[in-house]
């Protein structure tokens, strides 16, 4: 799974600058370069390229993967004609669903119990629940495997969920405890004090202020889940593969232009699942945005 | 009956002793301050009155009855938290109706005394808002709405008005001393402020070091504090140390000054005598005046008196206050460096250990 934070954190610079509204103006190129302008425009250009050529050529009449000779929906038509590969989008569908869900409620409660008990062993639980997000994915995916045939499961669609859910409890664990710990102890108090039990106040306080958190945390592992490759590779059974793996043992094969419309529908689902987890806190009626819960910079 | 007992209470935290052997009692209705600097074990004791922490040692009791098997939820307490510690997701109402909803109060009579709650701390017509939109005022009347409609028995208030403005918090103290007096409510009031404690409390527990120091009156711990602690953390005290003699206290700097030593005083003890500044006069002393003569260093106008700050023999430092009753007077009468003669009634100096 591929980090989290880079690409929202490199349009901050160009935003951080425009905030004097009533000063006058500086001279040009004084606090903001010019060079830096172009420097970032460069690396947007360089990251989004190659995602808009397999957008373009998803799109291609022809099988060419050079030349562009019309519009055509043929590779998204084979795609979904196709019954493996449907297969394949439904097992990956599944696999994301299921690790979000169980992910989100695992890792709530995870980040609940660091931030909230007080013990000697919660800095050293705080510190080893950081270990999946910087465990190689490689070797994640060979322990994963070890273990499964150690214990005899035999690979299928669910030893995937067991392997995405271990390791994305992490992401949901850092994101609610994050915003756990701005919340403070105090709005607890207070609740038990009015009368609330200990579960009415978890219900009736805790966890709406944390919604927001839990679900920007949840889409983000929706997303993680749908397109990851390596986890999925060690653990997944003979059939139905999830829809990276799938995409990879059909490229063995030589290319077929079908990768372009798949991986344009992949995307899609994607980046719906994260801009629904910017999106949703503030469609729930919150001024924090889920990029700011991401970012861990809420409660400023 | 009392509304809050303490008997020998201790409360540790690993091996930091945070309250020691505490006793106390609080009558109903009373506006009672627990008073010291931070660290002194004034909020932990708070907090086991509200449940939130139990004591290591010795019991509390709530209207005569034993709490520690209590959980917070079933305590006939609210407290007003420092930081409000509103429910951000409800709105005002919803805050306020809180405690009642936890208690399956009837709907009707939940809106009537939001209503009239709201009316109390003048938040009507506030009623949608969320606390992002109010004030730090206005939160602050939020919290103390919602803790007051549950009709406790103690309300207990842990520096509620820490967070505002010098302004606003003499006017909410105005007000929460009014509030209090309305309702009828025992107030268990924590602070770091000794103004705020003199200005509202019925009595005022001096706290230091997970101690009493002092349990009284706001008069008589200001008059009369117990120790050097006491004196020098409520308002101003000039400290002068000295020798106990028969009939007052040799100064350090060889002055005899008159005064009442007390009974556990021997002669040859040494001492501190404590004068606070308001009582010493820079004017010509009058009969049976005790009298000293120091050296000018400062002089601070501050608006409706001027300190002047004098330098005795040995290097003790005295503070005089002089009210302006004219524009500061002093201006014409002497500079830094001036040698003056300042005096005060006997019965004004204290003697402390």
């Amino acid at each position: 799974m591929s980090s989290v934070q880079s690409p929202p954190a490199a349009s901050r610079p160009a935003s951080g600058t425009r905030a004097e509204p009533s000063r006058r103006r500086p001279p040009q190129g004084f606090d903001r370069p010019r060079f830096l302008r172009i420097f970032t425009g460069i690396f947007f250009i360089v990251l989004f390229a190659p995602i808009g050529l397999v957008i373009l050529f998803s799109f291609n009449s022809s099988r060419s993967l050079q030349d562009f000779e019309g519009f055509s929906l043929r590779w998204y038509e084979q795609f979904f004609e196709s019954p493996s590969l449907r297969d394949s989008l439904i097992a990956s569908v599944e696999i994301a669903l299921v690790t979000m869900v169980v992910a989100t409620v695992l890792g709530t409660l995870l980040a609940y119990g660091l931030v909230r008990a007080r013990t000697r062993w919660s800095d050293a639980a705080n510190v080893l629940m950081l270990v999946p997000l910087v465990t190689p994915e490689i070797v994640a995916g060979v322990s994963a495997l070890l273990l499964f045939t150690q214990v005899g499961l035999e690979l299928s669609i669910t030893t995937i969920m067991l392997a995405h859910i271990t390791f994305s409890i992490s992401y949901v664990t850092v994101v609610v405890r994050a915003r756990l710990a701005a919340l403070g102890r105090e709005v607890e108090d207070a609740s038990m004090d009015l009368g609330a039990t200990r579960w009415g106040t978890f219900r009736l306080v805790t966890l709406p202020a944390l919604w927001p958190a839990v679900i920007a945390s949840g889409l983000l592992v929706f997303a993680l889940s749908f397109d990851d490759f390596v986890l999925s590779f060690f653990t997944t059974g003979e059939s139905p593969q999830p829809l990276p793996v799938r995409i990879w043992t059909q490229i063995r094969f030589g290319v077929r232009p079908t990768i372009n419309a798949i991986g344009t529908f992949m995307l899609v689902i994607s980046t719906l699942s994260i801009g629904l987890a910017l999106l949703l806190p503030r469609l729930l009626g919150r001024r924090e945005s889920g990029l700011k819960m991401l970012l861990g910079r809420e409660g400023a | 009956m009392s509304a809050i007992r303490f008997e020998g209470v201790t409360k540790r935290f690993d091996e930091a002793v945070a309250v020691d052997s505490l006793n106390l009692e609080i009558e109903p209705g009373e506006f009672f301050s627990l008073l010291g600097p931070s660290g002194c074990g004034k909020t932990t004791t708070l907090r086991m009155v509200a449940g939130f922490e139990q004591p290591s040692e010795g019991r509390i009791y709530l209207e005569d009855e034993p709490v520690e098997t209590v959980p917070p939820y079933k305590r006939n307490v609210n407290t007003v938290f420092q930081s409000y510690a509103l429910f951000e997701h409800l709105n005002v109402e919803d805050n306020v109706a809180f405690g009642l909803k936890r208690r399956k109060v009837d709907k009707e009579e939940i809106r009537s005394r939001v209503a009239e709650a709201l009316e109390l701390v003048e938040l009507h017509g506030r009623e949608k808002a969320h606390p992002r939109e109010l004030s730090g005022g206005q939160k602050q009347r939020v919290a103390l709405a919602r803790a007051l409609i549950n009709r406790p028995a103690v309300l207990l208030l842990d520096e509620p008005l820490g967070a505002l403005d010098l302004k606003l918090r003499k006017q909410m103290q105005v007000e929460l001393k009014g509030i209090q007096r309305e309702v009828g409510i025992t107030f268990l009031y924590v602070t770091h402020d000794q103004e705020e404690a003199l200005a509202m409390s019925d009595r005022i527990a001096v706290m230091e070091g997970g101690y009493v120091k002092q349990c009284s009156s706001p008069e008589d711990v200001y008059e009369h504090p117990t120790g050097p602690f006491v004196a020098g953390f409520i308002g101003v005290s000039n400290l002068l140390p000295g020798v106990a003699e028969n009939g007052g206290v040799r100064l350090a700097s060889g002055e005899l000054c008159k005064a009442d030593v007390p009974n556990d005083c021997s002669p040859g003890d040494e001492v501190q005598l404590s004068v606070r500044p308001e009582k010493i006069w820079t004017e010509e002393a009058e009969e049976g005046m005790v009298s000293i003569e120091g050296t000018i260093v400062e002089r601070v106008y501050v608006g409706t008196s001027t300190q002047v700050i004098l330098e005795l023999a040995n290097g003790v430092r005295l503070i005089a206050l002089e009210q302006n009753f004219n524009r500061a007077k002093s201006d014409d009468r002497w500079g830094i460096g001036d040698r003056i003669r300042v005096s005060w009634h006997p019965e004004h100096s204290l003697v402390l250990r």
